[in-house]
């Protein structure tokens, strides 16, 4: 899932200084599970800062809603009647959520409440580690299930480097060698031989290096 | 059950829910024992009060439990079955069912008199009530100290005060009769060189319990009784009353040395200047579950000082302030002298004199000290059929064990009158709910003056009058205590008459009277969710009672809002139900066969899973117990009785594969693939024994483990027999780093077998090599006797351990001797290691099956370390013997009869009910997260079909997911966001 984080509450207060009425869209989706941005988030944002504007004397009015998720136009179609009489309107979304919006009530002034921070998964309660570097063209496989395009610090194809000490990174004793976990696991798996093999350099034309990415399938296309 | 301490309303609790009628005989004015006294319990630091009151408002309330108060039991005649138990019951002088507990009489009592529920430190007059959550909640008069003044008299508006009662002697029919009458302290007056009662700053380590306590005489503030200064050096002084043969004295008290490192940590937390803290001991004994990591904290974390030496002699300094000096002896002989501000005298804990005078009567055996040891291998057992025991009478010891052994007392009993069960007992019945659905809201409030505890600081009439002008509120009245009888019969009347769908009472605790109300309102018709409390005693008369104008506009606030919420609040209804009356024990050791057959016995089916191929677990391999018991014919017997039990179906070989369902309704395949439907699980999976890594194990024949010593003794494996020199090291692989728990069993263990190789052969040389002699309770007289015998103990410290070398085939130890402070070394024939007991290789995967937790030791973690040691959270999961951590065979079979006694409990109901104000889940907004699964301590949570469910008779209503879902999917019954919401509407409308 995409993992947010919520944005310090000055800062998004700052973005709506101007506004006497602004409506918050929470999102049903990735950062509810990652509890940054869903209903409970939602509500509790909105109270912040009217609580916030109230002790300033300059008191807002919100309006809140989550939809099911912000990134399908369908399911933010139905906010029209409540976008209408807002100044702007404060999305919980990651990125995505929020240029929907934007895009989609182009006259209204569309502000995030997160930092979209990576892709990742829960390790426990609270605790959320980036799992994928969204490179384009996956290599798992040769890797022993970890990958090294988001979890070497340098990305490197053909590890480890001269930084890798005791199994963690030179960066942090907190983070560990990529490349040590690949070749742990793969001698595990009694397929070490694999990693004698010389990777090329990546093509990262099918990452960002290629400009923004869009994905189409045909086969599903309606029409 | 005579006694109504924590063992006593455990095992009444457990009976009556198993179906059985139970008399609670108390000696004192209320019950709960010596718990309520406390302040903190060890290993977890929990309030004592705080844990025991839902338990002593449960026993108080049980429609099957009927408790007779300042009650002894004077005889029990007849057998096993049928009993007469004659009880004299004391006056008490006041009426306990017209008595509201207001404390009016109280206030107008003119004597004072020393309380001994503070230990003597405080007053209280001579009417009161012993503690503020005492049950009964009730007055006592000590007539000792009345004067008859009839100030009380005068002052009682309840009329529940008779000065001119009368002593009664009742007699009961019973079929079993459980003992548990407790402990006293000991009294350490009688040893004068410690000046207790002669210098003022030397206290009993229950005084000092109770000026910790908030509930105390100096409300938790920590001073000294003698000129209200706060100390900065205290120090406790270890076994007064205990491990000392002169005075008869002989045992260990099994609960001073965690008793007194929990007082020198909660001390410390108490005082606001830097507190030093001493300890002085001769054997730290923390071998229970957690204890070990509890002293270490307090030893390495906390700067609590232990220092090991018996002090003999306790002097004052001379000037005013009354300091003590202590002289003491160090390791290496040299003594020193220091001051302290108190002295903390650690006392033992002794069988109560009165107890002995029934035992007496009855035929009852007890050993030497006076406490009555179970039967071998009973755990609960006397030589009397019928007559069980339970808590520190049958040995001193700590709550978790009472409560342990008292839940086994009540299985036991249980079984024995199995045929009896559900034919005395009163269930209360309720008419038909009325349906009020699309009716306004139609509110009646009624408003209590509890005598004057209310009345005279709160202004009632004026909160009734602004009451009856609340929206939706059609009847608005007082009552001078709502709680009494009469007040339920008039409240369910005005019901009737006023149409009312929604009933509001403000007066006192809803943790104490919301389940008495909700009972009348139940009787009139209403679902008892349609019922609410405001609590404007102890939120507004007790701490605001010198404002009273102001407690009085809070009370109105609280009506005010409670009324708001009232109007929305909706039935609920209770999810019912069926039980399948059947078990499944895992694992076929002693103490899986023994909770297996308590549980046949009852008549319920049980399916006993064993991994092996045979029954017997470890105890195939030990001989003796740690009493001299012998071990095989017992479980020869045991087997057999197992396998011909026509309840119980022995599965061997077998494990556990799936399993599925909640309490009351299990389903569980083995590996077998047998699928097997149950209502209830005991987990009893034993534990192994650790292979030691050091002192040569493995290299030489001649280095045993504890029970490979065992067996080769009993066998008379030759090198047993021609050795001359035989070397016992404690604490192989326990109190470790990688294990830092005692193995309890062990020091026991090792003197056995140290007196044994003496009776083989007296010329003999035995060395005990060891930390701490940890022979708790009774075991210590063997240490006494090994002694005795010749046994060597030495003492060495983890920093220096003993060497065991191979020189040329013979075995080579030295140890520094810690008194002379240089090397010893023995030339061993044998030498055998105490090793570790280590949890069992199955727990893991059981745990993640069940999903129960392990603690970080790998054993089970029981739901409350204090008051639920066999449960487990999960709802109809319980745990028993090595599973749950080291025990001796006595104390496993305890603690089988306790999972068995507790699994009763769920067994014996027909159906089982949700408790209502459970979570709910709107699964269209639930985004699967995992945040409730992950977070509810009940396991009540589960995702099915992409969305989260809850189960109703899991869920224990605690709120925890409704309050941390992100999505808001789910909401608790009774406490809706909207219902908040408008309390606090209500509170800010004029604002």
């Amino acid at each position: 899932m995409i993992i947010a984080q919520q944005k310090p509450i000055k800062d998004i207060a700052a973005m709506i200084e101007d506004c006497k009425k602004v409506l918050l869209v929470g999102c049903a989706g990735c950062v509810t599970v990652c509890l940054s941005g869903g209903e409970k988030e939602t509500e509790v944002l909105a109270s912040s800062l009217r609580i916030m504007r109230r002790l300033q004397g300059n008191p807002l009015e919100t309006v809140t809603i989550t939809a099911t998720r912000q990134c399908d136009p369908e399911y933010i179609e139905p906010l029209e009647n409540l976008v209408k009489d807002v100044d702007a309107i404060i999305s919980l979304a990651c990125g995505v959520g929020v240029q929907y919006l934007a895009e989609r009530f182009h006259d209204k002034w569309v502000v995030p409440a997160q930092n979209t921070m990576f892709v990742g998964g829960s390790r426990t309660h609270g605790v959320w580690e980036e799992r994928c570097g969204l490179c384009g063209d996956c290599i798992l496989h040769r890797t022993g299930g970890i990958c090294p395009i988001i979890r070497c610090s340098k990305s490197i194809l053909n590890g480890p480097c001269g930084g890798s000490q005791y199994g963690k990174c030179e960066i942090s004793k907190d983070v560990d060698c990529a490349w040590q976990l690949i070749y742990d696991r793969m001698k595990a798996l009694g397929k070490l031989d694999k990693l004698m093999e010389i990777q090329p350099p990546k093509d990262w034309s099918k990452s960002r290096d290629g400009g923004p990415r869009k994905a189409i399938r045909e086969d599903v296309m309606i029409g | 059950m005579v006694g109504g301490g924590i063992a006593g309303i455990q095992a009444s609790l457990d009976l009556a829910e198993s179906g059985y009628l139970v008399y609670l005989v108390e000696s004192s004015p209320a019950i709960g024992g010596t718990m309520p006294m406390l302040d903190k319990t060890f290993p977890t630091n929990d309030c004592s009060m705080c844990i025991l009151s839902p338990k002593l408002v449960e026993c108080g309330r049980h429609l099957n439990i009927k408790t007779y108060t300042c009650a002894d039991v004077v005889d029990i005649q007849g057998e096993a079955g049928n009993f007469t138990v004659t009880i004299r019951q004391r006056p008490r002088y006041v009426h306990v069912d017209k008595c509201k507990g207001c404390g009016e009489c109280a206030e107008a009592c003119p004597i004072d008199v020393p309380s001994e529920f503070d230990q003597g430190i405080g007053e209280h007059k001579a009417i009161y009530k012993p503690y503020a959550q005492a049950f009964p909640n009730a007055y006592v008069i000590n007539k000792e100290h009345c004067i008859e003044c009839g100030a009380c008299e005068e002052a009682c508006q309840a009329g529940a005060i008779d000065h001119s009662m009368e002593e009664e002697i009742i007699e009961l029919n019973v079929g079993a009769v459980v003992l548990c009458p407790g402990f006293q302290k000991f009294d350490p007056s009688q040893l004068t060189y410690y000046g207790y009662g002669k210098f003022p700053n030397v206290l009993t380590s229950l005084e000092f319990e109770r000026i910790l306590s908030a509930s105390g005489p100096f409300q938790g503030h920590l001073v000294r009784p003698y000129d209200n200064k706060e100390p900065r050096r205290i120090a406790w002084i270890q076994c007064v009353g205990s491990r000392n043969c002169r005075i008869d004295h002989g045992y260990c008290s099994s609960v001073c040395c965690m008793y007194a490192i929990k007082e020198a940590v909660i001390a410390k937390e108490h005082s606001k200047e830097p507190l030093e803290t001493t300890i002085f001991y001769m054997d730290m004994r923390t071998y229970g579950k957690g204890f070990e990591k509890y002293y270490n904290r307090a030893k390495d974390e906390l700067g609590v000082r232990f220092i090991r030496s018996r002090v003999y002699d306790i002097t004052e300094v001379g000037d005013e302030s009354k300091n003590l000096r202590i002289r003491y002896a160090e390791e290496d002989g040299t003594i020193r002298e220091e001051e302290f501000d108190l002295v903390v005298l650690s006392v033992g804990l002794e069988p109560s004199p009165e107890i002995a005078e029934l035992c007496q009567k009855v035929g009852l055996e007890v050993n030497k000290y006076g406490f009555a040891e179970p039967a071998p291998l009973t755990g609960v057992g006397t030589n009397k059929p019928g007559i069980f025991i339970a808590g520190a009478f049958s040995a001193p010891k700590d709550i978790p064990e009472t409560v342990m052994q008292a839940s086994a007392a009540a299985g036991a009993s249980a079984s024995l009158l199995a045929e009896a069960r559900n034919t005395l007992v009163k269930e209360k019945e309720f008419p038909p709910e009325k349906d009020f659905s699309g009716e306004p809201p139609r509110i009646g409030v009624f408003v209590c003056h509890c005598g004057v505890n209310i009345g005279s600081v709160v202004n009632v009439p004026e909160v009734v009058e602004m009451a009856r002008n609340l929206p939706n509120v059609v009847y608005a009245g007082e009552y001078l205590y709502a709680c009494s009888q009469d007040s339920q019969a008039s409240m369910k009347q005005i019901i009737e008459e006023y149409g009312l769908n929604r009933v509001v009472v403000a007066s006192c605790s809803p943790r104490t009277h919301k389940p008495l109300f909700q009972e009348t309102v139940r009787e009139a018709g209403l679902n008892r969710a349609l019922f609410e409390m405001a609590n404007i005693r102890d939120q507004c008369s007790w701490v605001h009672m010198h404002e009273p104008d102001r407690a009085t506009e809070k009370a109105k606030d609280l009506v005010k809002m409670v009324v708001a919420k009232a109007a929305l609040l909706e039935p609920v209804s209770q999810i019912v139900a069926g039980v399948t009356k059947a078990a499944l024990v895992i694992g076929g050791g002693v103490t899986g066969m023994t909770s297996a057959l308590s549980l046949a016995d009852l008549g319920y089916r049980v399916h006993l899973v064993e991994k092996e191929q045979q029954l017997g677990g470890v105890a195939r391999r030990i001989r003796q117990g740690l009493k001299g018991e012998e071990v095989q014919p017992f479980l020869n017997d045991l087997v057999n009785k197992v396998l011909s039990h026509s309840n119980i179906e022995v599965h061997l070989g077998a494990e556990v594969q799936t399993t599925a369902g909640y309490v009351g309704n299990f389903v569980t395949t083995l590996t077998n693939g047998k699928e097997l439907q149950h209502g209830v699980t005991i987990i009893a999976t034993g534990g192994e024994e650790y292979k030691p890594a050091e002192y040569l194990y493995g290299e030489s024949e001649r280095v045993f483990t504890q029970l490979e010593l065992e067996e080769a003794l009993d066998k008379g494996d030759p090198r047993i027999e021609n050795g001359k020199t035989f070397v016992l090291i404690q604490c192989v692989g326990s109190r470790e780093p990688e294990r830092p728990y005692c193995s309890r069993v062990c020091c026991g263990k090792s003197v056995k077998l140290a007196l044994k190789l003496k009776e083989k052969n007296p010329s003999a040389s035995v060395f005990v090599l060891y930390r701490d002699i940890r022979t708790y309770g009774f075991l210590e007289d063997y240490y006494q006797e090994a002694r005795r015998k010749g046994v060597i103990f030495i003492r060495y410290t983890p920093e220096n351990k003993p060497r065991v070398e191979n020189e040329n085939g013979a075995l080579k130890v030295t140890v520094t001797d810690h008194v002379l402070g240089v090397p010893v070394v023995i030339s061993a024939d044998v030498i055998g290691l105490a090793a570790a007991i280590v949890p069992s290789s199955s727990n893991r995967k059981l745990s993640q099956l069940f999903k129960v937790p392990l603690n970080e030791d790998g054993f089970f973690l029981e739901a409350h370390m204090k008051l639920r040691p066999v449960d487990f959270t999960s709802e109809g999961i319980f745990m028993a013997g090595l599973a749950h951590g080291p025990k001796n065979l006595e104390e496993n079979i305890a603690q089988a009869k306790a999972a068995a006694g507790r699994a009763s409990t769920v067994l014996g109901k027909d159906h089982l009910e949700s408790h209502g104000m459970v979570a709910v889940v709107q699964q269209d907004k639930c985004a699967a997260c995992l945040t409730c699964v992950r977070l509810c301590p009940y396991n009540a949570p589960r995702i099915r079909n992409y969305a989260a469910e809850i189960e109703p008779l899991l869920c224990q209503g605690c709120g925890t997911c409704a309050g941390e879902c992100p999505n808001k999917a789910i909401t608790l019954q009774g406490y809706k966001d909207h219902m908040q919401m408008s309390m606090s509407k209500a509170l800010f409308e004029e604002v």
